[in-house]
C-alpha cells in the first residue's frame, strides 16, 4: 500500500470576462458514509460532475473511492461556471485516493470536460485560459487534446490527452512531455468581393477606401438593390490581415462563444446585426459574463443592416461604445471591460419607400415622412460616424458612358494603398491605433494638420457643414486622405473631400 | 410698347369675342381638334370661317352655328376690339399670348389658364420668376394687426430671396405683401380681375402706380373691362396657377382666400396658413385649411424650402434649357454657351489644362439642366472623385450649390 495522502491540490482556472482567474482545486478524503461536495460557490454545471466523474472512472478502470469526498475550489467568493474543472477534480480524487501516483510537490495545472465513457474533451473559453496559464510555472499542464487550436493560438505548450486512461503513462510511467501546439489555419479562405462591381459608385468606393484605409465608421444609404450588401464584403476585402499578436485576442473571444466550431483565421471578424438586434445581444449576457456582437467585432467590422429601422434605444446605446471603443458589463459589483474596436458600417434605405435618391422622381414620400425615417440616424449618433455616401443603382446607359476595363480586379490595389496607410499610421501612434482610433482628444499636433486648414475647417462648420462635434471628426477623415495621398501634413484639398462625406449639421 | 402687328391684332379680337359672342372654349377645342383652324389667333380671319361654315369639316352643328354667328357679329367685334387696342395703346399695355416664348412656364402645365392675358410694367419679373419661384400672398381684405405684421415680415424676408409675390391688389394682405416686395430683388406682381387700366379698389391708386413702375400687373381681361363680381374666381385661379406655393394669412369661413387655397391645392401646390387665435372669426377659414392638412406658417424658411424643392422639380421637368426664357439674358448667355461647348471639347482631349474654375464652370453647367448626384457628375466630368468632392465643397462654401436629398443643385438665390 502506498502512502495515502488524503488531501491532493491541483490548479485549473475559469473564465471572467476577457481573462481567466486561475483556481486552486483541493480534494480531501476521509473516511466514512460515502458523500460528495463540492464547495466554493459553483454553478450546478460543477456541482453535477458527481455522475459525470462516477461513470467515467467506471470506464476508464479506475473506482470512486468510498468515504467522505469534498471537493474545494478557491477563490471560494467568485461564482464559477464550467465543466472544465471535471479533470482536475478527477485527478485530485486518483491522486488523494491513491490511484494515480502524485509526484512530490508538484504543481499540477488541469482542465477539461469528462464523458460518461472517460473522454477528455474541450470545453468553451479555452483559449483565454490557457493565455493566462501560459505565463505561470506548472511541472505538469494537462489539456484535453481538441484544445490544440486554442492552446496553439495561445502559444501555451503542455500536454493533451484524450482519455482519462492516459493519465496512467503521465504519472506512473512517467512519461509527461511538454508540446508545443500547432494550429491550423482555415483551409478555405473566405470569398471577398471585389470592389470593381461598385462600377460608377464612385463616391462609395472612394468612401470605402477611405473608412479601411484610416478604421472611420461608414454609413451608406441607397435604395434597395444598389450593392449596400455586397459594399459590406467589399469593405472586408480590403482590410489587412489579423496581426499575429491580434489573433489571440480575436479568437479567444470567439472560441468563449462559439466553442470549439469557431474558425481560426487570420481574416478580420464579419458581425451582422439586422434589426431585431437587442442591446443585450449587442452587449452579451451580463449574467455569464459572455460577450456580445460588439466586443465580437473587436479588430474586424460591425455590419449593421437596415440601420434606420433599429430601435432607438439599441442605437442610443451604441452611442458610447463607439466612442470608447469598449464595451462594459456590471456583475456583482464588478467591472468587466471588453474592446470594442471595429469599423461601424452601417446601411439602409435613405426613406421608407427608398428610392430618395434614384434618378428621376421615383421618390413619393413626404418630407415629414423622410424627415421621421430617418429621425433614428440624427444628431448624437451621426456624429461619431465618419462617412456617409449615398448610392444608387446603376442604370443600362449610365454603364454605357462609365470606362472600366471589363471585370479587371480593383481591390488589390486598394489593398496596398490601405496598408501603406495603415503602417503610415502605426508610425505615427504605435502599433495599436489608426486616424479613426486614436484616443487622444487633441489631434492637431499628432496628425500634423496646419493651423490654415484647421481654420477652413472651422470656416466649413460656421456655415454649417457639420457641427462642433463633427468637426475633430473630419480632420481624422481628412489625415487619412492626406495618408491614401501619401502627404506629411493635411492640406485644404483633404477636409474639402473629407466635409462631403458627412451629413449636414452633425 | 404695343406691337400692332397682326397676331396682336388677334390676340384683341379673341379678347373681345369671348367677352361678346357665344364662342367658348369648348367650341374653338372643336375648331381645332378638327383640324378647321390651326388656333384661337384663326378666328380673326373671316375668310377661313367661311370656309368653315360651308361644312367641309365634320363639325358639331352647335359650332358651326356658333361660327354663323360670329360671322354675323365679325364688325361689331372687330369694333371693340379696336377699342381695347387703342387704350391699351394709350396706357402702355401689352398682350402676351400662350402662343408666346414668354407665356409663364407654371401656366403652360396647367389647363384652362387664359390664352391671352395684358400686362403693364416690368415683365423681366415673370422671366424671373420662373427660374427664382413666386409665392402667392392672399388673405382677408379687414385683417388684423398680427397677419398684416407677418405679412410684412414674411414677404420681405421672402422678396429679399429672389423670390416673387403674388397677389391680388386688394384692401388688406395684398396691399401689404405688394408694398412690402415692390422694392425687393423679387419684385410684386399683382393680378387684376378687371382689365390692366381699371385700378380696383380705387382707393388702391398709390400702390397700383407703385406696381406699375416697380412691379408688373397683368390680367386675363382686356384693358377697359370693369372688374365684374364672376370675374374674382377666375382671378384667384391665376393667382394660385402663376405661383409655386400659396401663403394664406388670414382667411374668414367664407372667403375668396379659400378658392385661392383650394385651386392652389388642386394644382398640386403647397399652401401655408398663417395660425392664428382659434376664438377669432375673421381667421376660422384659415384654420379650417390647417385642419385640412395645409402647412402652418410658422417662417419664412419652410417656405423657401417648399419653393427650391417645386424649382429643383420644375427644373427636372424642363430637360432642355431651350424652353426657358431669359429675355435680356439670352445674348449675353450665347457667348458663356459657345464657351462652355469649347471647355467641354477642351475636357475631352486635354483634360489636363483646364482649371478648377473651368471645372466649376463645366460641373454648373451641368447642374442647370437639372440636379445630379456626386457619382453622376464623376462620370460627366470625367473627373476622379476627390477632385470633385473638393470643387463642390468650393461651390457649396460660396453658396452656388447646394446639397438635397443626395443630389446637387443650382441655389436659385
Amino acid at each position: 500500500m502506498t502512502s495515502k495522502p488524503n488531501v491532493a491540490t491541483l490548479y485549473s482556472s475559469f473564465a471572467s470576462g476577457a481573462d481567466a482567474t486561475l483556481s486552486q482545486i483541493e480534494v480531501s478524503i476521509s473516511p466514512g458514509i460515502p458523500t460528495f461536495s463540492v464547495i466554493g460557490l459553483c454553478d450546478s454545471s460543477i456541482r453535477e460532475s458527481e455522475g459525470r466523474l462516477r461513470s467515467a472512472f467506471k470506464s476508464a478502470g479506475f473506482t470512486m473511492p468510498k468515504g467522505h469526498i469534498t471537493v474545494g475550489i478557491s477563490p471560494a467568493y467568485m461564482r464559477k461556471t464550467g465543466t472544465g474543472f471535471d479533470l482536475p477534480m478527477a485527478m485530485g480524487i486518483l491522486f488523494a485516493s491513491g490511484q494515480l501516483y502524485l509526484p512530490p510537490g508538484a504543481k499540477i495545472y488541469a482542465e477539461g470536460e469528462l464523458s460518461l465513457g472517460g473522454e477528455v474533451k474541450a470545453t468553451p473559453g479555452s483559449c483565454i485560459r490557457l493565455k493566462t496559464v501560459r505565463d505561470e510555472y506548472f511541472d505538469y499542464k494537462i489539456i484535453p487534446l481538441s484544445e490544440t487550436s486554442s492552446a496553439g493560438i495561445a502559444g501555451f505548450k503542455g500536454q493533451g490527452i484524450n482519455n482519462l486512461t492516459e493519465l496512467n503513462a503521465v504519472f506512473d510511467g512517467n512519461e509527461y512531455k511538454e508540446t508545443v501546439f500547432e494550429f491550423e489555419q482555415e483551409s478555405n479562405p473566405a470569398d471577398y468581393l471585389d470592389i470593381s462591381l461598385l462600377k460608377g459608385q464612385e463616391k462609395t468606393k472612394r468612401a470605402l477606401l477611405i473608412s479601411s484605409a484610416g478604421f472611420h465608421n461608414i454609413i451608406l444609404l441607397g435604395s434597395p438593390g444598389c450593392g449596400k450588401t455586397m459594399a459590406g464584403k467589399i469593405l472586408s476585402g480590403l482590410l489587412p490581415k489579423l496581426e499575429p499578436d491580434e489573433l489571440p485576442e480575436v479568437y479567444s473571444l470567439a472560441e468563449l462563444v462559439e466553442g470549439g466550431s469557431s474558425k481560426v483565421t487570420f481574416d478580420r471578424p464579419v458581425r451582422i446585426i439586422g434589426p431585431n438586434s437587442t442591446v443585450s445581444k449587442l452587449l452579451g449576457n451580463s449574467q455569464s459574463v459572455t460577450p456580445g456582437e460588439l466586443a465580437l467585432a473587436n479588430k474586424g467590422i460591425l455590419f449593421a443592416d437596415e440601420l434606420p429601422l433599429y430601435k432607438s434605444e439599441v442605437l442610443d446605446f451604441l452611442r458610447n461604445p463607439l466612442e470608447e471603443r469598449k464595451v462594459h458589463m456590471i456583475k456583482k459589483g464588478v467591472l468587466y471591460s471588453f474592446d470594442a474596436d471595429f469599423i461601424f458600417l452601417g446601411t439602409g434605405n435613405p426613406c421608407k419607400c427608398g428610392q430618395l435618391y434614384e434618378k428621376g422622381n421615383k421618390c413619393r414620400c413626404s418630407v415629414t415622412e423622410i424627415n421621421r425615417y430617418l429621425s433614428k440616424l440624427n444628431g448624437p449618433f451621426m456624429e461619431r460616424i465618419d462617412l456617409l455616401s449615398e448610392m444608387r443603382s446603376i442604370s443600362g446607359s449610365d454603364m454605357a458612358s462609365i470606362y472600366v476595363d471589363e471585370s479587371e480586379s480593383e481591390s488589390p490595389a486598394y489593398r496596398s494603398i490601405v496598408e501603406r496607410c495603415w503602417q503610415k499610421a502605426h508610425e505615427r501612434y504605435g502599433s495599436k491605433y489608426l486616424n479613426g482610433n486614436f484616443p487622444e482628444p487633441d489631434i492637431r499636433d499628432a496628425m500634423r494638420i496646419p493651423e490654415n486648414v484647421v481654420r477652413f475647417a472651422s470656416d466649413l462648420s460656421e456655415k454649417g457643414f457639420f457641427s462642433a462635434r463633427g468637426f475633430t471628426r473630419v480632420l481624422r477623415v481628412a489625415r487619412t486622405i492626406a495618408d491614401i495621398n501619401d502627404a506629411d501634413d493635411v492640406t485644404v484639398e483633404d477636409v474639402s473631400e473629407a466635409a462631403q462625406f458627412r451629413k449636414r449639421g452633425s | 410698347m404695343v406691337e400692332l402687328t397682326e397676331a396682336r391684332n388677334s390676340d384683341f379680337f379673341y379678347s373681345s369675342l369671348m367677352l361678346n359672342s357665344d364662342m367658348n372654349y369648348k367650341t374653338i377645342n372643336d375648331l381645332v381638334d378638327h383640324n378647321a383652324m390651326s388656333n384661337y389667333r384663326d378666328l380673326h380671319n373671316i375668310e377661313l370661317l367661311k370656309e368653315i361654315v360651308k361644312g367641309s369639316f365634320s363639325l358639331k352643328s352647335d359650332t358651326v352655328h356658333k361660327v354663323e354667328n360670329l360671322i354675323d357679329s365679325f364688325n361689331d367685334i372687330e369694333k371693340i376690339a379696336k377699342n381695347y387696342r387703342q387704350i391699351a395703346f394709350d396706357n402702355n399695355i401689352d398682350v402676351v399670348s400662350c402662343l408666346d416664348i414668354t407665356y409663364p412656364y407654371n401656366w403652360k402645365n396647367l389647363s384652362g389658364m387664359p390664352k391671352v392675358f395684358y400686362y403693364s410694367g416690368n415683365y423681366d419679373i415673370i422671366d424671373r420668376m420662373t427660374l427664382q419661384g413666386s409665392v402667392a400672398v392672399v388673405g382677408s381684405r379687414s385683417p388684423s394687426r398680427y397677419a398684416e405684421y407677418a405679412t410684412d415680415n414674411i414677404c420681405k424676408i421672402l422678396g429679399e430671396k429672389g423670390i416673387t409675390i403674388v397677389s391680388g391688389m386688394a384692401y388688406g394682405i395684398d396691399r401689404h405683401a405688394h408694398i412690402s416686395t415692390v422694392n425687393t430683388p423679387g419684385g410684386t406682381v399683382a393680378v387684376l380681375a378687371g382689365g390692366v387700366d381699371n385700378i380696383y379698389p380705387p382707393k388702391n391708386k398709390d400702390i397700383y402706380d407703385l406696381i406699375k413702375n416697380k412691379g408688373v400687373i397683368i390680367s386675363e381681361m382686356p384693358p377697359g373691362q370693369k372688374p365684374l363680381r364672376q370675374y374674382f374666381p377666375s382671378r384667384n385661379r391665376l393667382i394660385a396657377g402663376l405661383s409655386d406655393c400659396t401663403l394664406v394669412m388670414e382667411a374668414g369661413s367664407v372667403s375668396g382666400t379659400l378658392h385661392t387655397a383650394s385651386f392652389a391645392a388642386n394644382q398640386g401646390k403647397e399652401v401655408f396658413v398663417l395660425p392664428n387665435n382659434i376664438y377669432y372669426e375673421n381667421a376660422l377659414g384659415g384654420l379650417k385649411l390647417l385642419e385640412d392638412g395645409g402647412n402652418v406658417l410658422l417662417n419664412a424658411d419652410s417656405v423657401i424650402d417648399s419653393v427650391t424643392r417645386s424649382l429643383m422639380y420644375k427644373r427636372m421637368d424642363m430637360g432642355c434649357p431651350a424652353e426657358l426664357y431669359y429675355q435680356d439674358k439670352i445674348k449675353d448667355d450665347f457667348s458663356e454657351q459657345a464657351n462652355i461647348e469649347a471647355l467641354r471639347e477642351l475636357a475631352r482631349v486635354k483634360p489636363e489644362v483646364l482649371t478648377d474654375e473651368n471645372w466649376k464652370a463645366l460641373i454648373k453647367d451641368s447642374l442647370t439642366l437639372k440636379p445630379l448626384c456626386a457619382d453622376e457628375l464623376c462620370v460627366l466630368t470625367t473627373l476622379p472623385f476627390y477632385k470633385v468632392s473638393k470643387l463642390l465643397t468650393e461651390l457649396e462654401l460660396n453658396g452656388t450649390v447646394c446639397q438635397e436629398k443626395g443630389k446637387y443643385s443650382l441655389t436659385f438665390v
